[in-house]
């Protein structure tokens, strides 16, 4: 990647997310697209198995992964070209199924490896440093997602290690799609101070919903402070919790109503929303709503997979008789 | 030959939407079941209620399954086709149809009969009429054949299963149309159906409910489609079959299905469950192919199993939805941009649409490539006889796969991408397994699958892949050959002109020409292929569709020296395969040759 590159902050996070959590890597699956951020698989978990698709269309990739080996953890990294333009569709239709995934989508505004289109979660009106202005009206990937009813909605910052790093951690435990939208910015195409996805602009506009921590299950003594103010407690599906701490305004993440009226105050004032937007533990997963078998499918045997002689018998009889 | 006992076609004209599918099935399967040699084609359009539809019945002692190249029998119901499907009616034909339509029969040359059937049909059931009326074109079928109404009753009951009421209702219909015939209908003709001993194994299915079974022998985990006409039902037959044949012991299923947003995810699906160690397909048509394509190749350059079943209709585009050809082929054998050759399996008959349909995924994980079933609209949407399904003879074949340490300590030199065996077919691992993990790429990668642009490297890549499938041809379903002593002419054709060639073989035969055949079941092709057409003077590709698609691909690949022998004879125009026109066009090419 570039120097400075938003998207290397994130792969460290992953390491660090996947190690902190206790996740072998045979368990995890890494799966990516096409673009600069979907590169970045080759540069973490080198003990897990990838899968480096096709531009848009990593989420079918994973559903048919998931369907046959339900026991993987799915970490997939997408960007905002990826997602938003040509793999809309499959990012829509992946979170209607509530696909049991962690996806992370690194939000630049710009086509970083065709050398700096915009892509469509830019601002209207952004400059990069050479070329027009965008004049298109940006998509919102929270606001998609929540309008979607996706079970798990945050926004981060590539920056904000420690955020991004509790946000991940809970999104690995969620059971369910996990869509995080982090704003990393494109040190070559999009750093100049204009830029809604600039570091200096992220750092002086990013309005932080709460301060987030995570316990995990295993060891729920960690180092983290439990805030005295007003904090939210939310239990997630492997016995982990998301220590939420209140900052100005309370955010219900019960209430994808707020949630929607966040990201959008947000927008209306040129700033980032970040922290857990939405968060709902009770939605069945893709594999629960088909009903499939506890083994993973990938597991079964020839006795298992293959019906009986007898029973083809028996069809052949059946259609002979009606 | 000549008689016309269990000699004969009928046509049958109604409206989509108006339940004559009913009455044509029960007709179909009365004579089935009286043991009479008989096929229908549904002629349907690309519409839900109201276009024209036609079904074509053809009773033949010699057991030909084209369409006939005459009507003798028309049933005339539809009034916006009325005129058309009378006035192309040869001289002599039978025609039965609607008075309600109030629509004249000007055929003094044809002998006409009509029948109140609206009318007769609002007295049984006001609300039904419309539906009802149909089955009287049943009953004065019957009159004219000589079929009694207790042969019909069998196949009445298969088609209304358990309704009682309808059984009932229907079967007092076509009744009071046999009795209405016998009173009012002056009727000298020698066409009749008559009662042969039937095999009593023997029944009828449509390809595409083979197929959907042949999966589900096959192991199928993942099912992932979008719906299109004419592959639906492939995927309709494998939801139905599911909770009967893949309940697991805890009461869950064993294959997952998925409706897709687009063909586009429908193949990805495929490559992710294939990827993690599954057993995942698709099923689409043409329209659906040209949507897949880029997975298509992302299978073929990271060598990812699945199984696409592709049920041709009619191209290019939107073309003629609900029509057959076989126009996909070419596409298929080389799908997606750059280099490529895939596995295409042929089946001619429901028995192969189940076999193939379990091999594929056999085929899929040897190979590790997408593997592609190709069926058209005839074949997959028709009704067809079988003998019976049979059993798988081995065990599912997971190919080259290492799923513990000590298999991969086995393998010297492993590396992804490495040809360890020569046979350019590597070992591969699963996740989740923790076994020699690396990420999958399109990109160009080398042995080990880390990134790579070098030269060498893609080269020798490239050419493996190819040494890779060009090594599957003679491990593929081998052709049929059917051969005459004097090696005249050999025909090579595939798919479900399978139905037509005997007739078309007697035709070319009544002329005088010693013909053998060769039926292709796979692709890329079987070396007995070559053989063949050494064999014979001269050898014509017959196929369904407008350039010679399989012959194009012959002279690509053929020995030089056989092409001088090798000709093409191609023509689609959405129908099934009518003999004598296809038999024509192969002796005009004959001629031309001369």
């Amino acid at each position: 990647m570039c120097p400075g590159c938003g998207h290397d902050q994130i792969s460290n996070v992953i390491i660090q997310a996947a190690w902190e959590n206790g996740l072998p890597p045979e368990g995890i699956a890494k799966m990516s697209g096409i673009g600069c951020s979907s590169k970045t698989p080759a540069y973490f978990l080198g003990k897990s198995h990838g899968f480096n698709t096709v531009h848009g269309r990593m989420p079918s990739v994973t559903t048919g992964a998931n369907m046959v080996n339900k026991d993987l953890t799915f970490i997939a990294v997408s960007g905002d070209g990826d997602t938003a333009s040509i793999g809309m569709g499959q990012f829509v239709h992946a979170i209607r199924r509530n696909l049991n995934m962690v996806y992370i989508i690194e939000n630049n505004g710009v086509y970083g490896l065709t050398k700096g289109q915009y892509s469509a979660t830019v601002e209207k009106g952004s400059k990069k440093k050479k070329g027009a202005v965008n004049t298109q009206n940006p998509i919102d990937l929270c606001a998609m997602a929540l309008n979607l009813g996706c079970s798990f909605v945050a926004r981060s910052f590539s920056g904000s290690k420690k955020q991004l790093t509790a946000l991940l951690r809970a999104a690995i435990s969620h059971k369910g799609m996990a869509v995080i939208d982090v704003i990393s910015p494109c040190v070559t195409f999009a750093n100049n101070d204009e830029s809604y996805r600039s570091y200096n602009y992220v750092k002086e506009n990013d309005e932080v919903l709460h301060i987030v921590d995570y316990i995990s299950h295993y060891s729920p003594i960690e180092e983290v402070d439990i805030p005295e103010g007003q904090f939210k407690e939310i239990e997630l599906f492997d016995g982990s919790k998301i220590i939420l701490e209140t900052i100005g305004s309370n955010h219900d993440t019960t209430d994808v109503v707020s949630a929607l009226t966040a990201v959008h105050e947000a927008e209306r004032n040129d700033k980032h929303v970040t922290g857990l937007l939405y968060y709902n533990g009770e939605i069945p997963t893709t594999t629960e709503t088909l009903g499939l078998t506890n083994a993973p499918l990938c597991s079964l045997n020839e006795e298992e997979g293959r019906p009986s002689e007898e029973s083809l018998i028996e069809v052949n009889q059946r259609f002979r008789s009606s | 030959m000549d008689s016309n006992v269990n000699n004969f076609v009928i046509n049958i004209a109604t409206a989509n939407g108006t339940g004559s599918q009913s009455s044509n099935l029960v007709i179909l399967h009365t004579m089935f079941e009286m043991g009479i040699p008989v096929s229908g084609k549904n002629l349907f359009p690309s519409n839900i209620s109201g276009l024209p539809t036609w079904f074509i019945i053809r009773a033949s002692e010699a057991g030909y399954q084209a369409p006939g190249d005459k009507t003798d029998i028309q049933i005339v119901m539809n009034k916006d086709t009325w005129e058309k499907d009378i006035t192309n009616l040869e001289s002599g034909t039978i025609i039965i149809f609607n008075e309600d339509a109030k629509l004249p029969v000007d055929r003094d040359d044809c002998f006409a009969f009509g029948m109140p059937m609206t009318k007769m049909a609002r007295k049984i059931n006001p609300k039904m009429a419309k539906l009802m009326a149909n089955m009287y074109y049943v009953g004065g079928l019957a009159h004219i054949l000589g079929i009694d109404s207790n042969d019909i009753l069998k196949a009445v009951k298969s088609q209304f299963k358990g309704k009682e009421k309808a059984i009932e209702m229907n079967m007092q219909a076509i009744n009071e149309g046999i009795a209405y015939a016998s009173e009012n209908w002056d009727i000298k003709s020698d066409f009749k159906a008559e009662s042969r001993p039937k095999d009593s194994d023997t029944f009828l299915i449509e390809g595409n409910e083979a197929t959907a079974l042949g999966t589900i022998y096959g192991g199928i985990n993942m099912l992932s489609w979008y719906p299109i006409t004419p592959s639906s039902s492939v995927a309709e037959g494998i939801i139905k079959w599911l909770p009967e044949l893949r309940t697991a012991k805890d009461g869950g299923t064993t294959c997952a299905v998925i409706q897709a947003e687009d063909e586009l995810a429908a193949a990805g699906m495929v490559l992710g469950a294939g990827w993690a160690g599954g057993r995942g397909m698709t099923c689409t048509s043409g329209p659906g192919i040209s949507l897949m394509s880029e997975f298509i190749g992302l299978s073929y350059f990271a060598e990812v199993p699945g199984v696409i079943w592709d049920v041709n209709r009619v191209g290019p585009s939107t073309g003629l939805p609900t029509r057959t050809q076989q126009g996909d082929l070419s596409m298929l054998y080389e799908a997606s941009h750059g280099d490529t050759q895939h596995i295409v399996l042929i089946p001619g008959n429901v028995d192969e649409c189940f076999e193939f349909g379990w091999k594929a995924f056999d085929l899929a994980e040897r190979y590790q490539t997408m593997v592609f079933g190709f069926s058209d609209l005839d074949l997959g949407m028709n009704r067809w006889p079988t003998k019976g399904f049979k059993y798988p003879e081995s065990e599912m074949d997971r190919g080259k796969l290492i799923r513990n340490q000590q298999e991969l300590d086995a393998v010297p030199n492993y590396g992804r991408y490495r040809d360890v065996d020569g046979d350019g077919i590597p070992y591969r691992t699963l996740p989740g397994s923790g076994i020699d993990p690396i990420l999958y790429r399109g990109t160009g990668h080398d042995e080990d699958g880390v990134y790579s642009e070098d030269p060498i490297v893609y080269q020798k890549t490239m050419k493996r892949l190819k040494k890779k499938i060009d090594g599957a041809r003679d491990n593929l379903p081998s052709p049929i050959l059917r051969e005459e002593e004097n090696k005249e002419l050999g025909i090579i054709f595939y798919g479900s002109m399978e139905n037509s060639i005997t007739e078309i073989d007697d035709i070319l035969e009544s002329k005088g020409f010693s013909v053998s055949t060769c039926r292709i079941r796979a692709l890329p092709y079987h070396s007995e292929l070559e053989s063949f057409i050494s064999r014979h003077d001269i050898s014509v590709v017959l196929e369904m569709n407008r350039d010679g698609q399989l012959y194009g691909i012959l002279r690509k690949e053929l020995p030089t020296q056989l092409l001088k022998k090798l000709h093409s004879v191609a023509y689609s125009d959405g129908m099934p395969p009518r003999a004598r026109l296809y038999s024509e066009k192969i002796i005009s090419v004959l001629e031309e040759l001369k």
